[in-house]
């Protein structure tokens, strides 16, 4: 792996992981949106974009609801873009959807790593908020600003070190998992992306409360599959 | 049918509720007992805004919310109940709210409150109104979202606490 | 002092300070200190020096709300406090206007825009992606952001002007109600991508394309096991290494 694109992922892995939380949401932070961007700024976007949609499928229900962190889906994205573009060369060339799929089921157990460094960056902004209330004591609201202001390098770090976990442990697992089942998971590479398609939605269906929710699903789905039987 | 979930919640209606809890439970009824709020018609109507058509919601005192409770109209129906205090929850059952089960859901932290897990603060007033439910045979559980593990609340206690 | 509104600069500051809300989010108060951080160059203005630490004080006090919605609330938070330097707090104080607001407008934003918006425009953008197209992520951003601007923006400034009457203006928005038919809408895309990915796998493997319709009861299994608590990832790794074993044993 070239160092340029592990630092390049580093850049847009803080960026946009500020975006999940911290700074403003315009939801850059979405797999769909992160990942070909990443693959964008190492020269194959359409990686990224398949990888992003992936991902966003299968996530989809999640939501950021309250006090509750879901999985870092962003870093998943982002570490797995990186990893399958840089390992691609070093497998012995990117025949197929084995080595994007195997790179996905390595990576996104690991964003539950990404739910750990949150926790603790939200931790560690309640002691911001101990130092912000001292200052107010003082009268000294640039202070309070301040304060305010540090929380976003405790998200950012979060983002980051989530992003080196992935990075790291997938470039150690994966040439090691490669030859036993890259193959393998091409030849069933179609089923296994249906797979996330069809878990993606009956997540989200499962999840609403919207009491027609099969049925609007089961004819659309039927309706989709015969018009292509029919042409 | 009556309740299928009761839950102290310091946030009452809010995200977790409506967008996790009522689709996993199926209720169609969501219950507030409060006896402050239960008073103030412009907090009960923007509480109400919140929540979708299709779901009734009844926001009252815990003394109106057990004589609901009581009578048929909501008898048929899945009732989704809200505390946003263990106290109201222990008075709310002496009341006569028909409690098996109750989940901790968000209890904010304040003076004297200690942390157990990331979203319940507890005092020492919290703890001996779960052991009075319990002794009333109530089970007490921990669980802030569907997706997150149950756990029994002793267990909390002898993990969290740090 | 000020008897008319803030100035228009006072007031894009605490826009885009609002746009930082949760830089500081903590499990004790969650976003507080972002609402303080937020509110301060307007507070700047409407109280003088010698009071202004007492009166930042208040709004260290526990918020948490939807981070859209949120600058509604302190759009209408700057107008009642300036009414409140004036001596003239209305029938609803700005602490319990905050406070009774918060969790009832998260939850119209929960459903709104991460229950209802995102899903949808992810829905759609998914199509593009499953055509390789790279404008994917724009229509999605685009469709995405146009609601959330509109409303972050346009609540803030309306809330400067008109203070608690938007409470009104929420009450006739119905967010809840439109949140549900985006929900409805993301269903039916989804039902059409998966019947779309369902035929070319099926083609691609020469089984009769009707068979297709047998994976409809497989999705109900899914999402019943969803419910029961058991994620999509854990369905996906072992499906996959069911698959992975079929491949295995075929060969």
């Amino acid at each position: 792996m070239t160092a340029s694109s592990f630092f390049a992922g580093a850049v847009v892995s803080l960026l946009v992981g500020l975006d999940r939380t911290a700074c403003a949401q315009f939801m850059l932070a979405r797999p769909i949106v992160a990942a070909p961007l990443v693959g964008l700024f190492l020269g194959d976007p359409l990686v990224g974009l398949k990888i992003g949609a992936l991902l966003e499928l299968l996530w989809l229900g999640k939501l950021p609801v309250g006090a509750a962190v879901p999985p870092d889906d962003t870093q998943v994205a982002i570490g797995a873009t990186v990893l399958v573009i840089a390992l691609a060369p070093m497998l012995g060339g990117a025949e197929g959807s084995g080595l994007l799929l195997l790179v996905l089921l390595v990576a996104m157990p690991l964003g539950k790593v990404g739910q750990y460094f949150d926790r603790l960056a939200r931790h560690g902004n309640a002691r911001l908020l101990l130092r912000a209330e001292e200052a107010l004591e003082r009268e000294d609201l640039v202070t309070v600003e301040r304060c305010h202001r540090r929380g976003l390098l405790h998200f950012a770090a979060a983002a980051v070190a989530t992003y080196l976990l992935i990075v790291l442990a997938g470039k150690g697992l994966l040439p090691l998992l490669y030859p036993l089942y890259g193959g393998l998971l091409g030849d069933v590479s179609g089923w296994v992306q249906l797979i996330f398609f069809l878990v993606g939605s009956a997540a989200i269906v499962g999840t609403l409360n919207v009491s027609r929710a099969m049925t609007l699903f089961a004819a659309s789905f039927a309706s989709a599959l015969l018009l292509f039987w029919l042409r | 049918m009556g309740i299928v979930l009761a839950r102290i919640d310091s946030r009452l209606i809010h995200g977790q509720v409506l967008e996790a809890w009522v689709p996993h439970v199926q209720a169609n009824c969501i219950m507030v007992a409060n006896d402050r709020i239960g008073a103030l018609s412009l907090q009960k109507k923007i509480m109400k805004a919140a929540v979708p058509r299709g779901i009734e919601v009844f926001i009252g005192s815990l003394v109106e919310v057990a004589q609901q409770l009581a009578g048929a109209r909501y008898s048929g129906l899945k009732v989704l109940l809200l505390f946003d205090s263990s106290r109201d929850a222990l008075r709310g059952h002496r009341d006569g709210i028909p409690l098996t089960e109750l989940n901790l859901g968000n209890m904010h932290a304040g003076e004297g409150k200690q942390r157990y897990s990331c979203t319940l603060a507890l005092d020492a007033e919290d703890i001996a109104n779960f052991d009075a439910l319990e002794a009333c045979g109530v089970k007490i559980v921990s669980q802030c979202l569907p997706a997150d593990h149950e756990r029994d609340w002793h267990k909390l206690m002898a993990l969290g606490g740090g | 002092m000020t008897t008319s509104a803030l100035p228009f600069t006072t007031r894009l500051h605490c826009l885009l300070r609002a746009f930082l809300l949760q830089g500081s989010w903590n499990f004790e108060r969650m976003q507080s200190l972002g609402v303080l951080y937020a509110l301060l160059p307007g507070l700047r203005r409407i109280y003088p020096a010698e009071q202004l630490p007492a009166e930042a004080k208040r709004h260290l006090d526990y918020f948490n709300s939807h981070p859209f919605l949120a600058a509604s609330i302190l759009g209408a938070t700057l107008n009642l406090e300036q009414e409140r330097q004036r001596g003239g707090e209305g029938y609803l104080g700005v602490d319990e206007f905050k406070r009774i607001t918060m969790a009832p407008y998260a939850a119209m934003g929960d459903a709104f825009f991460w229950g209802g918006i995102r899903p949808f425009a992810a829905g759609i953008a998914l199509f593009f992606a499953v055509k390789e197209s790279l404008w994917a992520p724009m229509v999605f951003l685009t469709l995405f952001n146009l609601p959330h601007l509109l409303l972050r923006v346009g609540g803030f400034f309306r809330g400067c002007e008109c203070g608690l009457e938007l409470i009104d203006l929420y009450q006739r928005l119905h967010l809840p109600d439109l949140a549900i038919r985006f929900k409805e809408g993301t269903v039916i895309l989804l039902g059409g991508l998966c019947g779309y990915q369902s035929y070319l796998v099926l083609t691609h493997q020469e089984t009769v394309v009707s068979w297709g319709l047998l994976l409809f009861p497989l999705v109900l299994i899914m999402g019943g096991l969803v419910r029961r608590g058991i994620s999509p990832l854990l369905q996906v790794l072992s499906l996959s290494t069911l698959l992975i074993l079929g491949a295995l044993i075929y060969r």
